[in-house]
């Protein structure tokens, strides 16, 4: 039945495509053929997924003239074999960006043996790194999606994590602006979708009460004939987040392994045992699938695929903070230009300010066959600037361009399960936008799903007495007051050694997070943690200085220092034996 | 908090900030600082081995090195107090600054006069719209120059530039004798960047080529760079499709423009001059904000150090006359021109009254034959001088006295 639906969708919207579908007894979908480019393949994909009655999507599908790179996973599972087991866990999660690091960390509150496994160097390595920081408020979202559910308890659940680990937050707010009485209806339709998502404190808003909340409107002279008021939107620092989530879950004893790649998930009798790595095998009742664009292999390799994971490309366009935005709250002005173009599954991005107040535009979103394509296009930069509607701000002031690639499924929904093929195995799959705003609920349903499985097996698991909910935010040299200042460096001086001159950032700060639980081995991963090198001069001042303290730090030579990987050396050799002295 | 209030204090100790702090030594001016965030002074001279530098000042080629180290002999002599590893992280209009550093915590700075002499910044990839992917192995010149220079080490292995402006020339033979392959230097604009003795040099001395009208487009190279792509532009320089080509290489270094340190500046409500990137100066090299002074490469980036230091003593000597009550503050404007084939002019204004000597500091708009400089006001040629040439790249100087009341302008024509 559902299948001969499927099969009249393709003949009737794809006429001219040659794509074979089957289905299996739960309504999973495979589609088989080749396309005739990319983007044909996506819209099958979704068209196929919408079906009534089709549980999820996977793409065997192939796109003509396009590659579509496929990982290697055999030599991790080789290696990690040859090594044996290295670990015994109760839960191990494969993947450290905001959904891996989020469930470590609500985990790590029962007396649980936790191991995460990450394949990068740093927490945040994949979809979490590239992205705007937003915790939507969640009236975007599609109604009655799992998704729209866990954004909006995410955006609740952060305001727990805000207090505990002392995150960086703006509190802005979202104003939806419309300039004519023929947009009503649209403006209306958006707080209809809110008030049915259950977004907190949803208004719309009179011209004069919506310049009374930002005052800037009536600086720069917006036409405004009503506005729709979003009060619990807010603006995070991605990366610090997942730094805050990891360091307290380790403080927390779960222990966290970087550039370690799982080869294989391991399964007996219907039952996950545990994973294969790169470094060895971790044996656990309970594997946790938070590996993003790479979720659907990692879920084949438990024997349970039921979804195919699709790059979703963004570019996003950092703004130099010395250019004050107009707006400090998120502003949008929903003319008719504003969004066009967009890809359909996508919100559109926008124009965030960032706790630190550096304007963010964007993101884009461009289906992409590669999932580690996270190159800038001219194309995806131009529609990026589209989404600037602030008079004050223009392209001179970019000082960053960067993109990345987010893991979306057909269904356009999250995917957070325990399998129904293997037991212990749980999804947390295509967490795509609005991923990092929902984490905190995404965390919340994986320690349900794994305390109610452990109450059926009879055991029940309490809290720990001793679980350290506070992770306190380190010193921010630039923030305090100069007696302050004065005061720090008066203890310890290299507080007073100043690295990166454009965020102000000193070595006290540097060396604070090379000492952190979870230690930066990477310029980059400095740079995340400190701000050190985000500024306007890009690092071309302090990168070598963050060179020198990485070097001393960890005790190696400055050739082994990496901007990210361990293919990505900053300087290659010495040329002057001479160097070596006086060092 | 420790505090101290000085006469003059000058915030970088580069060859503006020391010819300024000397200068004002020679005026009279009694408690002069200089307050330096490097271990040593001389700015970025320090990395700057190759020679060519003081012909103007000294009739020498001195290598960069050398040029500083007659100023740091000249500094040790006087008594003005040098800072070192002490940064100034706020500077108000009144003229407070604070600064700090491992030895003193915070300073609290209270100034008679303040001279900023911090230099400039290189523009980045991002800054230019360099396409593709991001990986280690996309450097700035002066970061390149920095790491083999000062440091001891090589970057890369095979290297393309971007950008013929000067250091980009200067690093194309520097790592051509480090062993670096230097596969060609890339330029943007239909002409180079840089000044005509460093393309002979640097580049045709040592067989590089030099590609106008051309870009990089794209990066290639997830974790280190492995390959460029470049592609020729029309005249609106966009790209001109079909004429993309693939250049491996470990090493992206780019000399896409300079840009006058300004956060200091913007701190103190400074007003910035669109043009020169830098703040809108008076003859006295003063900024809007009476009594804070701009030298060297904050006032605006030069391509010979000897105006740098020559900007440096114009502030001082404008500092030290605001200390005795007179100077510019305060008085009514003539504005400053950029004529014919002028694209701008520093100052952008000098206060009205005669004066025997402005030093006008400028840039033309095209390359030029041989040409007459001259300063106009109410149709009077008030200076004139002939150059041999002219080209964008090349900071022109020219003194002339000033009358009265009246726009001057500042032209060039070829003659």
């Amino acid at each position: 039945m559902v299948l001969d639906m499927v099969k009249q969708m393709l003949s009737e919207s794809f006429p001219d495509e040659n794509i074979s579908p089957s289905i299996d007894e739960r309504n999973i979908v495979t589609l088989r053929g080749e396309c005739s480019d990319w983007n044909t393949l996506i819209q099958i994909g979704h068209k196929a997924a919408a079906v009534e009655g089709v549980r999820n999507v996977v793409s065997e599908m192939t796109a003509k003239g396009v590659t579509i790179p496929r990982r290697d996973y055999e030599p991790f599972r080789e290696s990690g074999e040859k090594i044996g087991v290295i670990r015994k866990a109760d839960v191990v999660i494969i993947g450290a960006g905001i959904s891996g690091c989020g469930v470590a960390r609500e985990l790590s509150r029962y007396p649980l043996n936790i191991v995460v496994v990450e394949r990068g160097n740093d927490v945040a390595s994949g979809a979490s790194r590239a992205n705007n920081g937003c915790i939507h408020h969640g009236q975007e979202c599609k109604s009655g999606t799992l998704k729209t559910r866990l954004n909006v308890e995410g955006n609740r659940g952060y305001r727990r994590w805000e207090k505990e680990l002392h995150l960086n937050v703006l509190d802005c707010g979202a104003l939806q602006i419309i300039q004519e009485e023929s947009q009503m209806p649209e403006l209306k339709k958006r707080y209809e979708t809110a008030l049915r998502n259950d977004v907190e404190g949803a208004k719309i808003l009179t011209p004069e009460e919506t310049r009374e909340l930002e005052p800037g409107l009536a600086k720069t002279n917006v036409p405004i004939y009503a506005a729709l008021w979003l009060p619990t939107q807010r603006q995070i620092e991605p990366y610090e987040t997942c730094v805050a989530l990891a360091e307290n879950a380790t403080v927390n004893g779960v222990e966290f392994l970087f550039g370690c790649e799982v080869g294989d998930v391991l399964t007996e009798d219907g039952k996950t045992t545990g994973i294969v790595t790169s470094q060895g095998i971790i044996q656990a009742p309970y594997v946790i699938n938070a590996a993003g664009v790479y979720a659907d292999d990692i879920a084949k390799m438990a024997g349970d695929q039921f979804y195919t994971i699709h790059g979703r490309k963004g570019t996003i366009v950092i703004m130099d903070k010395a250019k004050k935005p107009s707006y400090p709250r998120l502003v949008s002005q929903l003319t008719p230009e504003y969004h066009k173009g967009k890809n359909v599954e996508s919100k559109g991005g926008g124009m965030h300010p960032t706790p630190h107040m550096n304007l963010l535009l964007g993101p884009s979103a461009m289906e992409v066959p590669d999932k580690e394509d996270n190159s800038t296009t001219k194309k995806d930069l131009d529609y990026t600037m589209t989404c600037n509607q602030d008079p004050n701000i223009t392209s001179a002031d970019t000082i960053r361009i960067f993109a990345g690639v987010r893991p979306a499924d057909f269904k356009e929904d999250f995917i957070v399960e325990m399998s129904e093929i293997t037991e212990g195995f749980i999804h947390v799959a295509a967490i795509q936008s609005p991923g990092l705003a929902s984490a905190p609920a995404i965390a919340k349903r994986v320690v349900r799903i794994v305390t109610d499985d452990y109450r059926k097996k009879g055991k029940n698991l309490i809290p720990k007495a001793d679980f350290v909910a506070e992770r306190k935010a380190g010193v921010c040299f630039h923030k305090l007051s100069h007696e302050e200042q004065d005061k720090l460096i008066k203890k310890d001086p290299r507080y007073g050694n100043i690295i990166c001159r454009c965020e102000q950032i000193s070595e006290g700060e540097i060396l604070d997070a090379m000492r952190s639980p979870v230690p930066p081995r990477s310029v980059d991963a400095i740079k995340h943690r400190t701000r050190a090198g985000m500024g306007r001069c890009q690092g071309g001042f302090c990168q070598i200085k963050v060179i020198e303290l990485l070097a001393r730090e960890f005790g190696t030579e400055w050739t082994d220092i990496h901007l990210r990987g361990e293919d990505s050396p900053i300087l290659l050799e010495k040329n002057r034996k001479e160097a070596e002295k006086g060092r | 908090m420790e505090k101290m209030k000085v006469d003059l204090a000058v915030i970088g100790g580069g060859p503006a900030g020391m010819a300024a702090a000397l200068e004002a030594k020679r005026q009279g001016v009694e408690k002069v600082v200089i307050i330096e965030r490097d271990k040593k002074l001389g700015g970025i001279l320090q990395q700057c081995i190759h020679d060519g530098f003081g012909l103007h000042r000294f009739g020498e080629r001195l290598a960069g090195t050398e040029y500083a180290q007659r100023f740091i002999d000249q500094v040790k002599e006087t008594d003005i107090q040098v800072f070192l590893e002490t940064m100034v992280i706020e500077m108000t209009a009144d003229r407070e600054i604070y600064a700090c550093g491992k030895k003193h915590g915070m300073l609290h700075i209270s100034c008679g006069a303040i001279v900023e002499a911090m230099g400039c910044r290189e523009r980045t990839a991002s800054q230019v719209s360099l396409y593709g992917k991001r990986p280690a192995g996309v450097y700035t010149a002066g970061s390149v120059q920095r790491f083999i220079n000062m440091e001891g080490y090589l970057p890369g292995k095979e290297a393309v530039i971007l950008g013929s402006g000067d250091i980009g020339l200067i690093m194309a033979r520097r790592m051509t004798l480090e062993g670096i392959h230097v596969k060609g230097v890339y330029e943007v604009m239909s002409s180079p960047g840089g000044l005509t003795r460093n393309i002979v040099q640097c580049l045709d001395d040592y067989d590089i080529p030099l590609t106008l009208s051309a870009t990089v487009n794209e990066i290639h190279g997830k974790e280190r760079i492995e390959g460029v792509t470049i592609a020729k532009l029309d005249e609106n320089r966009n790209v001109i499709e079909g004429t993309e080509e693939y250049v491996s290489c470990d090493l992206l270094v780019l000399a896409v423009g300079l840009i006058p340190e300004n956060e200091l500046s913007k701190g103190a409500g400074i007003t910035l001059d669109g043009k020169t990137k830098g703040p809108v100066l008076d003859e006295n090299f003063m900024t809007d904000v009476p009594g804070i002074y701009a030298a060297g490469n904050v006032s605006v980036v030069y391509d010979l150090v000897d105006y740098v230091s020559q900007s440096g003593e114009i502030a001082a000597r404008g500092a030290a006359s605001y200390l005795k009550g007179e100077g510019s503050a305060g008085k009514e404007w003539n504005h400053v021109a950029a004529g014919e084939n002028v694209n701008f002019v520093v100052p952008s204004k000098v206060s009205q009254g005669d004066k025997e000597k402005v030093s006008f500091f400028l840039r033309v708009t095209k390359p030029l034959k041989k040409s007459k400089v001259e300063v106009m006001q109410n149709g009077v040629v008030l200076a004139s001088k002939q150059i041999m040439h002219g080209a964008p790249p090349e900071m022109v100087a020219i003194d002339s006295p000033v009358s009265g009341e009246g726009t001057i302008t500042v032209c060039v024509r070829e003659v």
